[in-house]
């Protein structure tokens, strides 16, 4: 349980909250690239940590982040013009650049132009391309940190495949799914057998065989590693070690040789969050049905309402719950696919969870210690302008692995490589 | 075949997950305390938990592992165990696992496999939820996180002593 004032705080990152904050010292992935496919195209309205703004490339390549609103008369910028090396308002013909500088007011005589324009700046954030994501930092422009160096976004392009999807719940429920490693043999056991990223690995049968895993939690520089186990052959355990870096990464430990999967889950407002899940291999190209399983909306993706970010299966609709898949066995909850058997259940919790009525149990573990970490974290900037982990680029170079280990080894310690980057070597999987 | 009726109600569907309708979850109070027992293995972790005792609980008992002893008959444990209470009392392990909800371990380095089997095996013949808290120090817990390993559902290790009162309290101690 958590009290309520704790509960508000880890789950408020608008602007002016301490959570915000901290969420204002990391490059957050804001779309994807496609979104912005080419010079000049056209903008997309962005809300990030409850700040409504307004993504575009410019006529140079440039990418802007800027308030989505004309400083003028309030008009959103989505209606504008991209053209010319910048976003023309509609309304009045108003220009900005990338960097929310206003560069033409054509209503004002021309001998007033530069002054007038001199002093209307909107709002701007800077927003690069790293991978198939373009990033936002949103803090501080003295304390912009190193680029992102996640291994997704560096491996070559035909390595990666990176979708998202807008999920109806705020971001720290979304998470806390993300680092419950206990859930997965009872709602995805499913998947397990069925799903072309999932099935097939020899992982998958110690998930089966023994649904009741011990966990270890561990401390890292960025966050946690936690790491379950279950029972293997001959005095050996099977461990499936997920990574958590600060404040909003996760990834899905391996199975067998199919790519390696994890999300950023990142807050839209206090109510919603985008959910960024991505797939790579870090030693060899996606293969051509890898790629499209990932696009038909398997393994961590999904499929969606035509023409968005919205899944398929949503609250409108029931999740198309499926009682006679259920029954048979199909899939355990009746929900279709990974990633919505996560949501359905996550948005059916409330726009945010009340936390003070939550009975955790031991296996919980990794959750209060992540709302800890947090909580520190918070503090830590907040009393001593302390930079939290997951910031610095070093803790990017994470991992999650699944491996056999004998019974008395330490996970943290005989796994310490295999948790690694190591650029070109494929991931540690069973 | 069952026939499926399509929901009438907005409550009747998902489309119910909005703060507008969280307002009609039945509204049952906040959990109680469980009945806790909080061990320290070591005579390190011996001094975290006396001063985890000095704190505001809303239940638990605060104890230290004594020694091992033979257990008596019909509790269905091969040895038992004595803890020293906050007051200096001696009483059994078999005695104050009776009526637990759940039992954390709190060790260091120099923590004992011994002592850790008999609490773990304790736990898992009476069906316990068990934690185990190893707190990091200048000496390493490999030893310590081996022995806690096969005898607690959980098992983390902390490099911050005062991590565990939040542990504690999201456990309802």
């Amino acid at each position: 349980m958590l009290q309520h004032k704790i509960n508000e705080l880890l789950t408020q990152t608008g602007p002016g909250t301490p959570m915000g904050a901290l969420f204002r010292q990391y490059w957050l992935p804001a779309l994807l690239a496609e979104e912005l496919p080419e010079n000049d195209s056209s903008p997309v309205r962005v809300k990030l940590l409850s700040e409504r703004l307004i993504a575009f490339r410019d006529s140079e390549g440039r990418y802007g982040l800027i308030d989505e609103f004309c400083a003028h008369r309030g008009v959103s910028l989505w209606f504008g013009r991209n053209e010319e090396s910048g976003l023309r308002c509609t309304y009045h013909g108003w220009k900005y650049d990338v960097t929310g500088q206003c560069v033409e007011v054509p209503s004002e005589p021309d001998e007033r132009q530069s002054s007038l324009c001199r002093k209307i700046k909107l709002k701007s954030y800077p927003l690069v391309k790293v991978g198939d994501v373009l990033w936002a930092y949103l803090g501080d422009p003295a304390t912009t940190p190193d680029l992102p160096e996640w291994e997704f976004a560096r491996v070559p392009a035909d390595q990666t495949y990176t979708s998202k999807r807008w999920q109806e719940c705020n971001w720290l429920q979304a998470l806390e799914g993300g680092i419950d490693s206990s859930h997965v043999s009872w709602l995805h056991s499913g998947g397990l057998k069925s799903d072309p990223l999932f099935k097939g690995a020899q992982g998958n049968k110690y998930n089966l065989a023994d649904k009741k895993p011990f966990f270890e939690v561990v401390e890292g520089d960025g966050g946690l590693f936690i790491g379950a186990r279950r029972t293997a052959e001959d005095g050996h355990y099977y461990w499936r070690i997920t990574p958590w870096v600060l404040p909003n990464f996760t990834m899905i430990p391996p199975r067998g040789d199919h790519p390696i999967h994890g999300h950023f889950w990142v807050p839209i407002d206090d109510e919603n969050c985008w959910v960024f899940s991505f797939d790579y291999h870090a030693a060899r190209p996606l293969k051509a049905e890898e790629l499209q399983a990932m696009k038909d909306g398997h393994g961590v993706h999904n499929e969606y309402v035509p023409g968005t970010f919205r899944p398929l299966q949503n609250k409108d609709n029931d999740y198309l719950m499926d009682r006679e898949a259920q029954r048979r066995g199909d899939t355990y909850s009746g929900v279709k696919g990974i990633a919505m058997q996560d949501a359905s259940l996550q948005e059916s919790m409330g726009p945010i969870v009340d936390r003070t009525k939550e009975k955790l149990v031991s296996t919980d573990s990794g959750i209060i210690m992540a709302r800890q970490k947090l909580l520190k974290a918070v503090d830590a900037l907040r009393d001593g302008g302390v930079r939290p982990p997951g910031v610095d680029t070093e803790h990017h170079k994470v991992r999650s692995a699944s491996v056999v280990l004998p019974a008395d080894q330490p996970f943290i310690d005989s796994s310490r490589e295999a948790l690694t980057v190591r650029p070109g070597m494929p991931h540690a999987s069973v | 075949m069952i026939m499926q009726r399509q929901p009438t109600l907005l409550n009747g569907c998902a489309m119910a997950a909005t703060a507008a309708e969280a307002r009609f979850r039945i509204d049952h109070p906040e959990p109680k305390a469980r009945n806790s027992r909080i061990i320290a293995l070591d005579e390190h972790a011996a001094a975290i938990v006396r001063r985890l005792g000095h704190q505001q609980w809303r239940g638990g008992h605060f104890l230290v592992f004594d020694d091992a002893v033979l257990a008596g008959g019909g509790n269905g444990l091969a040895a038992d165990a004595t803890l020293r209470a906050s007051d200096g009392s001696v009483v059994l392990l078999s005695d104050e696992l009776d009526g637990a909800d759940v039992v954390v371990v709190i060790a260091t380095a120099q923590a004992s496999a011994t002592a850790a089997s008999i609490i773990g095996d304790a736990c898992a013949l009476r069906r316990i939820m068990s934690a185990g808290l190893v707190v990091t120090g200048a000496a390493p817990v490999d030893d310590a996180v081996s022995a806690l390993r096969p005898n607690a559902m959980v098992l983390l290790v902390l490099a911050d002593e005062n991590d565990i009162p939040p542990i504690l309290t999201a456990l309802r101690v």
